[in-house]
């Protein structure tokens, strides 16, 4: 009997939705998302949902809608929570084509749950907005719909890898751990060190969940290499920073690919941190400028208003990869699947993220990763010069020279 | 030669830490019978406490022993007495399930307390000293010489205290030692005490070089399984030469094989134990064991 309520309350609930939906498809664009609420992603799914509403408050309120021919359009994004899984994400992105039908579909967080949400998009020829995936593999597929604002993985070091070869680095080792985003990154890695004229020394890779990486850094420190690129999550950036320490290993730059931008290493590894270089798809003191959201400080400010915190990489991606799709649909000036399709890939636009140009496979090309630099305790873009107030510092004292500065410090005190 | 000694350095403090990893783990196996699948868990917990004890009130994770040892003794006699106890006469899934049990929710209660993001203890001497033209990193040093002085604390508690040899006699045959006044199930309780006392100890201990987070555990219990299994069960001498060993193969292939040399290392370790239970199943020293009743 529960299950009979449980069942007419769903009907009761989905014509109720449709009818409304019906009566106002005149004039409102409905957007479906299937993102995180709760699962392992719970953190960066709310990010993403805060940035996806963030553009679609702005635009409804400040944008005045959306002009297509002569009629004005409101957007609607209808959410579910995907919980984390593949497989619920694939079925409630169906739910939102088949019986939302809605009219465009916005990307959940991660590679993993993007991959599975744009098979389905790909299926019913829906267009996907993404600004929460990185992988390689999501474009390698052949398909048409699922267009990503983010950097890819194997562009993670082209920007630090470039601006270290102009300051004289001539030898790199690289490090990481043997799951699909890592490798993706270290490929990439040894692709720019070979373009920007450096020495690949040795490359190494660990299991996930190693607890002990200093045979790593004890083998590395033998070959005494100008950069070091490690890592594929936060704790490994935290093992790293610890074996690199106490086994005395001094490499000129030490570059993390994951961990470095967040707050949290700092605060973790207080004055360990120091001088440690890490990408990053956006950071809100970069110099970035567009027509919807102004500066990169601007859209920071704008989000920090509406949900009282400052805006992560994750929800910056999220609010970019709205904005895509709203500029397209104003290019194509249609809502037509083909003519926005035609429109997303003939985009070439500034924006507060970076400027987002995709390519056929629905990469964007044109953003440079940046990279920062902890400098003073401060995360501090450094790379790409154009966007960023602070310096490369290079290269980089050691772990000894630092104790030597410290208690030189100390006695003059 | 310096390479090779330093590989020597790096394998024996890794070893060290090993072995003082595995100690309760092997001891609650080898006097109960139960093989504790929480054993990660109480690391996590020991090293999240030793975290806490470091921001909030800056007490060093070594000093901080004289605490997290107490407190964990009590969860381990209480996890014990109201528990397991009460299970040791099932079959023996029964206290598997238990202490699985007890992992996932050790598990979530820590990441609903601290959340997932990862923790570590920046001590200030994290650095290193040179000696001969060798790195000898100082908290790995220390860890070692703790790891020791815990070893023989435990093996002259065992050996020569009237409580000492009521585990030994509870661990040799459960009947005899109760004909003769043993009381069992305090015995029983007084052991895990003492071996979560001592796996928390370990989780302190280590917090500075690791990367804290409340699904670290696993790994530990699988690696805790592996080095008894190699040193023989409940053995104080076994733990020590079987983290050895491991610690050793380890770092040995992980620097001198190229590219894959740290995934191979854990393949060898798990390699080498599937030899020694073809080969000498019951250790390469023979641990605590069961008398026959007959």
């Amino acid at each position: 009997m529960p299950l009979l309520l449980g069942l007419f309350s769903v009907t009761a609930a989905c014509s109720s939705k449709s009818s409304e939906i019906s009566d106002k498809s005149t004039d409102t664009i409905t957007i479906g998302a299937a993102v995180s609420d709760t699962g392992k992603y719970a953190r960066e799914g709310k990010d993403t949902r805060q940035g996806y509403d963030l553009w679609q408050d702005w635009v409804n309120n400040e944008g005045g809608g959306i002009e297509v021919g002569d009629r004005n359009y409101k957007v609607e994004i209808i959410y579910y929570d995907d919980e984390g899984s593949p497989d619920t994400t694939a079925r409630l992105v169906e739910k939102l084509i088949t019986e939302d039908k809605v009219d465009f579909l916005l990307a959940p967080y991660s590679s993993g749950l993007t991959k599975s949400a744009s098979a389905i998009a790909e299926k019913y020829d829906k267009i996907m907005a993404s600004g929460g995936a990185s992988s390689d593999s999501l474009f390698t597929r052949g398909f048409k719909n699922l267009f990503s604002v983010f950097t890819p993985a194997q562009y993670y070091t082209e920007s630090i890898l470039k601006a270290l070869s102009t300051k004289g680095a001539k030898t790199i080792v690289v490090a990481y751990e043997d799951t699909e985003f890592p490798t993706n990154v270290a490929e990439g890695t040894e692709k720019w060190a070979e373009k920007y004229g450096m020495e690949v020394l040795a490359v190494e890779t660990y299991p996930k969940d190693t607890a002990d990486l200093s045979a790593i850094t004890s083998k590395f420190k033998s070959l005494d290499p100008d950069v070091f690129i490690g890592g594929g999550h936060f704790n490994d950036a935290l093992l790293f920073v610890r074996a690199a320490k106490e086994q005395n290993f001094n490499p000129r730059a030490m570059v993390l690919t994951v961990g470095a931008s967040n707050p949290k290493f700092v605060e973790e590894m207080g004055e360990d941190s120091a001088y440690i270089f890490g990408p990053t798809q956006w950071e809100s003191t970069m110099n970035y400028q567009g027509q919807y959201f102004g500066t990169s400080a601007e859209y920071a400010q704008k989000y920090q208003e509406k949900w009282g915190e400052t805006p992560t990489y994750q929800a910056a991606g999220a609010t970019a990869a709205a904005l895509a799709l709203h500029i397209a649909i104003d290019k194509a000036d249609s809502l037509d699947t083909e003519a926005v399709r035609q429109a997303m890939k003939e985009l070439d636009e500034e924006t507060f993220f970076g400027p987002i140009n995709f390519d056929e496979t629905g990469k964007n090309i044109d953003k440079p990763m940046g990279t920062i630099q902890i400098l003073d305790n401060q995360i501090q873009v450094v790379v790409p010069e154009e966007i960023s107030l602070a310096q490369v510092n290079y290269p980089v004292p050691g772990w000894k020279e630092r104790e030597d500065n410290d208690s030189v410090a100390s006695n003059s005190n | 030669m310096t390479q090779l000694l330093q590989t020597l350095i790096n394998g024996l403090l890794l070893g060290g830490f090993y072995a003082v990893m595995v100690l309760g783990f092997s001891v609650f196996w080898g006097v109960m019978g139960v093989i504790n699948l929480a054993h990660g868990e109480f690391l996590m917990t020991g090293a999240y406490l030793a975290w806490l004890l470091f921001t909030s009130f800056s007490i060093d994770p070594f000093a901080s022993l004289l605490l997290i040892m107490p407190i964990m003794f009590i969860v381990g006699f209480i996890m014990q007495k109201f528990l397991l106890n009460r299970l040791l006469e099932r079959p023996s899934l029964a206290t598997l399930l238990a202490t699985f049990g007890i992992s996932v929710i050790l598990a979530n209660i820590h990441k609903i307390i601290y959340s997932a993001d990862p923790r570590n203890v920046p001590v200030s001497y994290s650095g290193s000293f040179e000696l001969l033209g060798l790195s000898l990193p100082l908290v790995k040093s220390l860890i070692f010489v703790v790891a020791l002085a815990i070893m023989l604390g435990l093996y002259l508690f065992l050996q020569y205290t009237r409580l000492g040899k009521a585990i030994r006699a509870a661990a040799q045959n459960k009947n005899a030692a109760k004909i003769v006044g043993i009381d069992i199930e305090q015995v029983y309780a007084i052991t895990a005490g003492i071996c979560i006392a001592l796996t928390a100890a370990a989780g302190a201990i280590i917090s500075p070089t690791q990367a804290i987070f409340p699904f670290m555990g696993q790994p530990f219990t699988l690696k805790a399984f592996t080095i008894t299994v190699l040193g023989g069960l409940g053995q104080i001498p076994g733990a020590l030469l079987g983290g050895m060993l491991l610690g050793m193969a380890e770092v040995m292939v992980a620097t001198y094989v190229p590219g894959i040399g740290t995934n191979l290392g854990v393949v060898i370790s798990l390699l080498v134990l599937i030899l020694v239970l073809i080969f000498r199943p019951q250790g390469i020293l023979t641990g605590l064991k069961r008398m026959p009743i007959d």
